[in-house]
């Protein structure tokens, strides 16, 4: 007798779980997001990710932060990825074939249609390693003896190519390249760990990362006018597998709370009609 | 062309095998005569570079040498040298990590040879000294020159430890490995099959180079054995 009641309950029990997991499961059934983003979105994306598991506990966000160019090229050799956040216009038109043939020459077509939107804006800075003493304290010091060694991203880093406009603009590029004064990272964590480390007299990065940088003081920003805007857009790629989840995150991103965190860290959130 | 990354290769190579070369052979000799168990430990942590990825020996590096280490400011307070970011940095880098290729070709060698030879010459009243240089060195002549081979091989083509300590500046510290990556990543496709073709060239030299003298240690030991 006891061992029929035992079977019953147990029976029931069973039951009553299936029960709850098939009511839950339309709503929070466990789904992996690959975010592609900017390695200067490291801090930001990281802080968000645990404001996102209240929103969306069965959301798994996993990061990949390189530079841009880096993520742009790993998409293009067919990485897995759902969204892509990119901290130039440059790496998003190659992979959006609504950018048109002038600006995405390959014809690609990553970009899922009416996904993507200018998610924020950054400044560019000039760094030195805490404590330097060698005054510097402008771009324009960066061609004067004052520096020995910079550090900047490659042309394929978006920082990079935002130094090279900066540098252009102040008529000096020519001449850091002809003293061999530049050293080349691969992407912008790179660069500040060099200037973290004092490897270099200073280097060109972001705000954003210089607000969660150690070791380092901002000494300039760029000239307004010297280089192009620098703008984040962030996009749903075709080869996702969960295209809602997606966009919702997306959603997320352009949500207060998240706004708050960009802010905090230096970005700045454009205004959104 | 710029040939700047194979002359700074080649130059950072030559410098770190002949370093290499002298402490490879100083440590193979000598844990040859440590108790069983200490020989263990130092074979192990000698070894360690070969096995590691060369970022891990690079961020080591790192955190040794670089200007606000308690060594690398007091190298440049006290003589104004740098020891990151300079062409000479990827000496550092390149040795480490191509060192147990020779450490450990040397101490096989020695292995190899016949501890009677030694202990013949001890009775004829040799000393330690012409011993090392006189019957252990030239006996051992083939396998410590594949060892050099290797190690300047491997020196070459070093690219993760050394990239961590140079960066890439062009006409500085750029070496063909690191040439390669930065041409890949700035979409310079047609100057990096180029330098991939050079080094594919210096490689497969090496390789020849490599079987040569095996051939010649392998004849050497076959003549000295009958």
């Amino acid at each position: 007798m006891k061992k029929l009641v035992a079977v019953i309950l147990s029976l029931t029990l069973m039951l009553g779980c299936n029960a709850v997991l098939a009511e839950a499961a339309p709503s929070a059934a466990p789904t992996e997001l690959v975010v592609f983003a900017a390695a200067s979105m490291t801090e930001a994306l990281t802080q968000i990710a645990e404001l996102y598991k209240t929103v969306a506990p069965n959301v798994t966000l996993t990061f990949n932060f390189d530079s841009s160019g880096t993520l742009q090229t790993q998409i293009e050799e067919g990485a897995q990825a759902d969204i892509f956040i990119s901290a130039g216009q440059k790496q998003m038109n190659e992979l959006d074939i609504s950018a048109g043939a002038d600006k995405n020459p390959k014809n690609q077509d990553f970009v899922l249609e009416g996904t993507r939107f200018d998610l924020l804006t950054n400044t560019v800075v000039l760094i030195v390693p805490e404590g330097s003493t060698k005054g510097i304290t402008s771009f324009d010091d960066v061609a004067t003896d004052k520096v020995s060694l910079i550090a900047l991203g490659n042309s394929d880093v978006p920082v990079g190519q935002y130094a090279q406009d900066i540098f252009t603009y102040l008529g000096v590029w020519d001449q850091l390249n002809a003293d061999q004064k530049i050293t080349f990272g691969t992407n912008v964590k790179e660069v500040l760990a060099q200037v973290e480390s004092a490897a270099v007299d200073c280097g060109v990065v972001y705000i954003s990362d210089a607000v969660t940088g150690k070791g380092i003081t901002v000494v300039a920003t760029a000239p307004e006018g010297s280089h192009k805007p620098v703008n984040y857009p962030a996009a749903v790629l075709k080869g996702t597998a969960n295209e809602q989840a997606a966009k919702d995150f997306l959603t997320f991103l352009q949500g207060d709370e998240c706004a708050k965190v960009f802010t905090d860290i230096g970005f700045q959130v454009p205004e959104r009609k | 062309m710029d040939w700047f990354p194979l002359l700074n290769s080649v130059r950072v190579a030559l410098i770190s095998t002949a370093l290499i070369f002298l402490l490879g052979i100083w440590a193979a000799n000598g844990i040859t005569r440590l108790p069983a168990w200490l020989k263990g430990a130092f074979d192990t942590v000698l070894t360690l570079p070969l096995v590691l990825p060369p970022t891990v020996v690079g961020f080591f590096l790192l955190k040794t040498i670089s200007p606000k280490t308690a060594l690398g400011s007091f190298v440049l307070n006290a003589f104004g040298w740098k020891l990151t970011m300079t062409w000479f940095s990827a000496i550092f880098a390149t040795t480490i990590v191509a060192f147990p290729l020779m450490y450990r070709t040397a101490r096989g060698a020695f292995e190899q040879l016949s501890p009677e030879w030694e202990a013949c010459a001890e009775t004829m009243g040799l000393s330690k000294r012409f011993i090392f240089w006189r019957i252990k060195l030239p006996n051992c002549r083939a396998g410590l020159l594949a060892g050099v081979v290797l190690s300047f091989a491997r020196a070459l083509g070093e690219y993760g430890a050394t990239s961590m300590v140079t960066g890439y500046i062009p006409g500085k510290t750029a070496t063909v490995a690191t040439t390669v990556y930065q041409l890949w990543r700035e979409g310079n496709d047609a100057l990096a099959y180029r330098w991939v073709l050079i080094d594919l060239g210096i490689s497969m030299v090496v390789l020849i180079a490599m079987n040569l003298f095996e051939k010649q240690g392998g004849a050497a030991r076959a003549g000295s054995t009958d």
